[in-house]
């Protein structure tokens, strides 16, 4: 045939598309469960980290950091209700789906929004750490923007729901070495032991704009500054101010308070 | 030319970066880290030796008409294989490098190449010049990317090679080296050095002084 | 409104395609000797960007995202993996459309700006601009203000750059530097500078 003949564009484009097609889809139909496996060990990494229950030092394989993830009480809370909601799937919820999405989702009015939401999920998954059928700590998922990205973080609160235990932000994009100081150890350590609210329950928790002085009045509220990331560091106050705030999981903590969590069965935690 | 020197000749002679400004976009945001460079080099080879390969494999059967679309196809279905490979087997580097492993695409080599040569040679000779202009924006990759982590961070691939001073050693990292625009100012000087040595890559300049003949005293 | 503003701000001045991502450099690097040039391959680019990326983004929210095929009741086929083979195909077509277009019904406008498209259909910014709308999911008006903003950013940089290689010109570089090697630092020292903007907040 022809190479100039239009049939023969025709078929040549024909198979090329069918070939390339064919082996882009086989590619991803393969890979894709061990892509999700990828995401699912990530997220029992980062969450993991903050329960407290790992020993210092252990560094749990793949498969044993899966099954420890897999026996945490997780459970969706409705954020604007301020209570537990059971009709939502915790395994499978998708909270950064469900921010885009105009019926699981709400827009955050102008006056809250610090951290540059826009929209935030109307559900969100968190994780209740028990020891000896006592609340320990609860991790919240958070997240904010900041100078050139979102921060996607989490919170752990000591059982009064106040306290600090650990905070970690496992996904950012700010600015080597300035910014992305948000991730290092030493500062985070800091975190541990901060109290967000103060006795009248106003929102103390910061970055300070310098250093703290220990034994000052704000030293229980904040953490030191990150040098040469004031945007950054104004980005985490903020977005942690919107969390903890009105807006934020404050209703359901408030609710929690009054109403402790009960530590289901195995057998109910394993059906919701 | 020999199968030698399609290897060689883009290493130096002829490096794609230094010579043809070519593919140079995504070389230089991800050059902060030599792991990630490492592996942007080695993704951007195996997608051009594919192309180089397949589009020779057709040539003979490719309608002018066609031709560019049917190229650009073929590498983007490439692409789209290495990325999903990527995100299941080396996920954290897969989520920095995302988007630029997509941009190969578009990156002037694998077209330029796949134009140039994969169209009109054996399927041996295109693979082989594959793989000469892969190592050629390899190296490139990989000196930009050594320095800047090396005296950025005072790592390379992870491994702490420097003492910080903040972890109270002696070396104070160059935190310009961390930011974008010094890739550009270490590929500038790499460029002076080839040029300087290469002296033929020279560009001319576009103006050059007029010499007013001089006239002898006395003749 | 004012979503549309800030992303309009923030793809010119603290997301620069060309400055911050260092994407389009070779037409950048290759072009930017004149600003007459420039300014017509700017313009180019702002058109194109305007209307690839809104239109990638009615095609991905359409058809290729999870669940996107629910007016079809396929709601659980997932087609995002597809998303770099349609985009670069539909902004490989949508240029071949515009310059049969240009050509058709604009000529002088085609002799002006025609013969720069050809060149964009490989333009790493382009591509770039509909890779980084899909990874920050933007929604349709947001994906007309940043794919604005985006090509307005890079016809910024391009035409900045032209200007300071006109002054060059007349200044003495060292050989080994000439061409390449001193726009090269050139750009980079206008990156600097566009980071400096970064910070400022609506």
């Amino acid at each position: 045939m022809n190479n100039d003949s239009p049939a023969k564009a025709f078929l040549v484009v024909l198979l090329v598309a069918v070939v390339c097609s064919s082996l882009v889809s086989a590619a991803v139909v393969i890979l894709r469960p061990i892509q999700l496996n990828n995401q699912l060990l990530d997220r029992s990494r980062n969450i993991m980290q903050l329960t407290g229950l790992l020993s210092a030092g252990a560094e749990p394989g793949d498969e044993e950091m899966l099954a420890l993830y897999k026996s945490l009480d997780s459970r969706i809370v409705d954020i604007d209700q301020g209570s537990f909601d059971s009709t939502v799937n915790a395994d499978t919820f998708d909270k950064r789906r469900a921010a885009s999405n105009p019926e699981l989702s709400v827009v955050v009015p102008a006056e809250y929004d610090q951290a540059r939401l826009g929209r935030r999920s109307r559900y969100a998954p968190v994780y209740l750490v028990w020891q000896e059928n006592k609340l320990d700590r609860i991790i919240l998922p958070i997240r904010g923007a900041a100078m050139w990205s979102t921060l996607y973080g989490y919170l752990a609160l000591e059982a009064d729901l106040n306290t600090v235990a650990a905070a970690t932000f496992y996904e950012h994009a700010e600015t080597p070495g300035l910014g992305d100081q948000i991730t290092r150890p030493d500062w985070l350590a800091q975190w541990q032991g901060r109290q967000i609210y103060d006795a009248q329950g106003e929102l103390r928790f910061a970055v300070s704009a310098g250093r703290v002085e220990p034994g000052s009045s704000k030293a229980q509220y904040e953490v030191d500054a990150l040098t040469g990331a004031t945007v950054t560091a104004d980005a985490v106050t903020s977005l942690v101010h919107y969390w903890l705030g009105p807006h934020g999981y404050k209703p359901f903590l408030d609710q929690l308070r009054e109403q402790p969590p009960v530590q289901s069965s195995p057998d109910t935690v394993e059906g919701s | 030319m020999s199968l030698k020197q399609s290897l060689v000749t883009p290493l130096l002679k002829e490096n794609p970066v230094t010579l043809h400004v070519l593919g140079i976009c995504a070389a230089l945001a991800i050059t902060n880290s030599l792991t990630s460079s490492l592996i942007m080099s080695a993704a951007m080879t195996i997608v051009l030796v594919i192309s180089n390969a397949t589009i020779s494999m057709i040539r003979k059967h490719l309608p002018n008409s066609v031709r560019i679309i049917v190229q650009i196809t073929i590498i983007a279905s490439a692409v789209t294989v290495i990325d999903q490979l990527l995100t299941a087997f080396l996920p954290e580097t897969a989520r920095t490098l995302s988007v630029y492993i997509s941009l190969i695409v578009t990156n002037c080599i694998v077209l330029g190449r796949a134009e140039a040569c994969a169209m009109k040679s054996s399927v041996g000779t295109s693979i082989l010049d594959a793989l000469g202009n892969g190592l050629g924006y390899g190296v490139v990759l990989v000196i930009v990317a050594t320095i800047r982590e090396l005296f950025g961070k005072g790592s390379l691939m992870g491994y702490r090679i420097l003492e910080l001073v903040q972890d109270g050693g002696w070396f104070q990292p160059n935190e310009m080296l961390m930011l974008p625009p010094s890739a550009f100012f270490i590929i500038g000087f790499m460029v002076w050095v080839i040029r300087s040595w290469k002296t033929e890559q020279q560009e001319r300049s576009d103006f050059e002084p007029i010499l007013l003949a001089v006239e002898e005293e006395g003749s | 409104m004012s979503s549309f503003i800030d992303i309009f701000f923030r793809s010119v001045f603290l997301e620069n395609l060309a400055l911050a991502y260092f994407l389009g450099m070779c037409t950048f690097l290759a072009v930017s000797k004149q600003v007459k040039t420039t300014l017509g391959l700017g313009i180019t680019v702002i058109v194109v960007e305007g209307i690839s990326v809104p239109l990638n983004n009615l095609i991905y929210n359409l058809l290729l995202r999870d669940g996107a095929l629910g007016w079809l009741q396929l709601g659980h086929l997932d087609f995002s993996f597809l998303g770099l083979l349609s985009q670069i195909a539909v902004i490989a077509a949508m240029i071949q459309i515009l310059e049969m277009v240009l050509n058709r019904f604009f000529p002088a406008l085609y002799n002006t700006l025609g013969v720069y498209l050809p060149l964009l259909t490989v333009n790493c910014a382009i591509l770039g601009a509909s890779l980084f709308m899909v990874q920050r999911d933007y929604n349709f008006t947001e994906s007309v203000a940043y794919g604005l903003g985006a090509g307005f950013g890079w016809a910024l940089a391009i035409v900045a750059l032209a200007g300071l290689r006109e002054k060059m010109k007349y200044c003495d570089v060292p050989e080994g530097l000439q061409g390449l090697g001193i726009t090269f630092i050139t750009t980079g020292l206008l990156s600097l500078a566009f980071m400096g903007i970064a910070g400022i907040q609506f």
